[in-house]
């Protein structure tokens, strides 16, 4: 067989608007999943077993249970309670929910990793618990985190490709759309792995960028 | 003396109370007891140095004081109040009492100068202009003032200790605990911290000091205690202490360390007055 890839040169703007919408998704899911992900690592590590168990608990089942299901249950579960989300405010939700689950054990992991020491100098300071991680913890396990939350954003670009099951016209979608007016699957979908591969590329390389900077300064 | 056994519950009133007072303290790790009836009483402005092998105790007792570790029994006043119960927050306990650690602990995100003002802007209040102004002058007493803008990954482990001091001094505490200042460090930069200590006794700044600067002990303190096994063996005069030692368990001690460091320690000290039977 020939690959042609004529055939889908004329739908590459709409790959292209596709892949902007990707690039949103993934934006704002890796924000929103960071933000909760810090809450719920923190809440992780608290000095309080009910509220560490209740953490662990979300990240457990957050953790063991695939991606479309979590996505499923917020588009099409909801609606059931009377809750009704556009399409991509589901998806931004669900993947920020799933993201937070990975990034709560990623924030678990560096403030553990923030020496004891930390603590003890930041209590005989006078330093409650709530400033101590504020001013002391966070800013120190979020620069041992950076490489492990970079992996999580190039990670969610891929997964956000789930969110062409709740028709949202992400770079996913709108290949299977090429697919079928063009017929040329093959040139179709190696043009859009070829794209997320750029978009990937181009996350992990500027992520490496900021790492290297920050340890310099 | 120190470690009178009055009855009385130290009052906010009585101009004699003591700065630190313990009463029978008991500290244990799971089964391990660390600290076992430990009563002790620090006066406003003395110097009280503590010494001891490892696993004696000492570290534990200064963390106890400055509450960072649960106590298990007993009692700790500073300045007359209780603060053995958690009535009291960190900050309060702050205010009273600064601590310096082995391994310096300073917060490697921030500058020399961050390291300084958190605290006194996040805990006491203070504007940023005045804590800076504050942190200047005492990095200006610690020497080190041409580093206000270095991370403490660029200094020295010396200039670090002295940085901690600084750091400890901005909260304006009334009481200073020392655990092991110069045991972390390179020979050649214990001086320099030893110094700094110096300079803070001479000030009549109440502490205490754990240390293993034999010389260092002798020289700054008002007192000296020998600990062994979680109690306080004997306790007095450096020049007793290091010079007629009257417990068995502390001349063996200072025995092991005059091997070490030669005989200067108990040199020149009505050393014709002290008959040892051992």
């Amino acid at each position: 067989m020939t690959l042609d890839f004529s055939a889908i040169v004329p739908y590459l703007h709409m790959l292209f608007a596709g892949a902007k919408v990707t690039i949103q998704a993934s934006l704002l899911s890796v924000f929103f999943g960071a933000l909760l992900g810090i809450f719920v690592g923190a809440l992780r590590v608290v000095p309080l077993a009910p509220v560490r168990a209740a953490a662990a608990a979300y990240i457990y089942i957050i953790r063991g249970t695939p991606l479309l299901i979590q996505l499923f249950l917020i588009y099409f579960g909801l609606p059931s309670l009377g809750l009704n989300l556009p399409a991509f405010t589901a998806g931004i939700i669900g993947l920020s929910i799933n993201s937070s689950g990975y990034v709560g054990e990623i924030v678990r992991g560096g403030i553990e990793a923030v020496p004891k020491g930390q603590w003890e100098a930041s209590k005989v300071l006078g330093l409650s618990y709530l400033k101590t991680m504020r001013f002391i913890i966070l800013p120190q396990a979020i620069r041992n985190m950076l490489p492990a939350i970079g992996n999580e954003f190039v990670t969610l670009i891929k997964e956000s490709s789930l969110l062409s099951t709740l028709a949202i016209t992400e770079l996913t979608m709108v290949g299977q759309q090429v697919r079928s007016v063009t017929y040329a699957s093959f040139e179709t979908f190696i043009v859009v792995g070829i794209i997320y591969l750029v978009l990937t590329s181009v996350t992990s390389f500027s992520l490496q960028y900021v790492e290297k900077k920050w340890k310099v300064s | 003396m120190p470690n009178n056994s009055s009855d009385t519950i130290p009052s906010d009133s009585s101009a004699s109370q003591p700065a630190i007072e313990v009463r029978s303290l008991h500290k244990s790790f799971g089964s391990l007891s660390v600290l076992r009836d430990v009563s002790l009483s620090v006066g406003e402005g003395e110097v009280v140095s503590v010494i001891g092998p490892s696993g004696s105790g000492k570290s534990t007792l200064a963390r106890c004081i400055c509450r960072l570790e649960e106590i298990n029994s007993g009692e700790i006043y500073l300045y007359g109040k209780r603060t053995d119960r958690s009535s009291h927050s960190n900050r309060d306990i702050a205010r009273l009492v600064g601590m310096i650690f082995q391994q310096f602990n300073l917060f490697p995100h921030l500058s020399v100068l961050d390291n300084l003002t958190l605290s006194p802007i996040r805990i006491l209040g203070l504007s940023r202009e005045d804590a800076v102004e504050n942190a200047m002058a005492l990095l200006k007493r610690v020497g080190l003032e041409e580093k206000r803008n270095a991370r403490p990954s660029e200094l020295s482990g010396g200039q670090c200790q002295r940085v901690a001091i600084a750091r400890a001094l901005a909260m304006n505490p009334k009481i200073m605990l020392f655990d092991e200042p110069t045991s972390a460090l390179d020979p050649e930069l214990v001086g320099e911290v030893l110094d700094v200590i110096a300079g803070l006794v001479d000030s009549g700044m109440t502490m205490m000091i754990i240390t293993h600067e034999m010389m260092f002990a002798k020289e700054v303190s008002d007192r000296v205690l020998f600990m062994a096994d979680g109690n306080i063996v004997e306790q007095g005069h450096p020049k007793k202490i290091f010079s007629c030692p009257e417990v068995p368990r502390t001349r063996l001690f200072l025995q092991r360390l005059l091997v070490h460091f030669g005989k200067e320690l108990t040199e020149g000290d009505e050393k014709e007055a002290c008959r040892y039977d051992a």
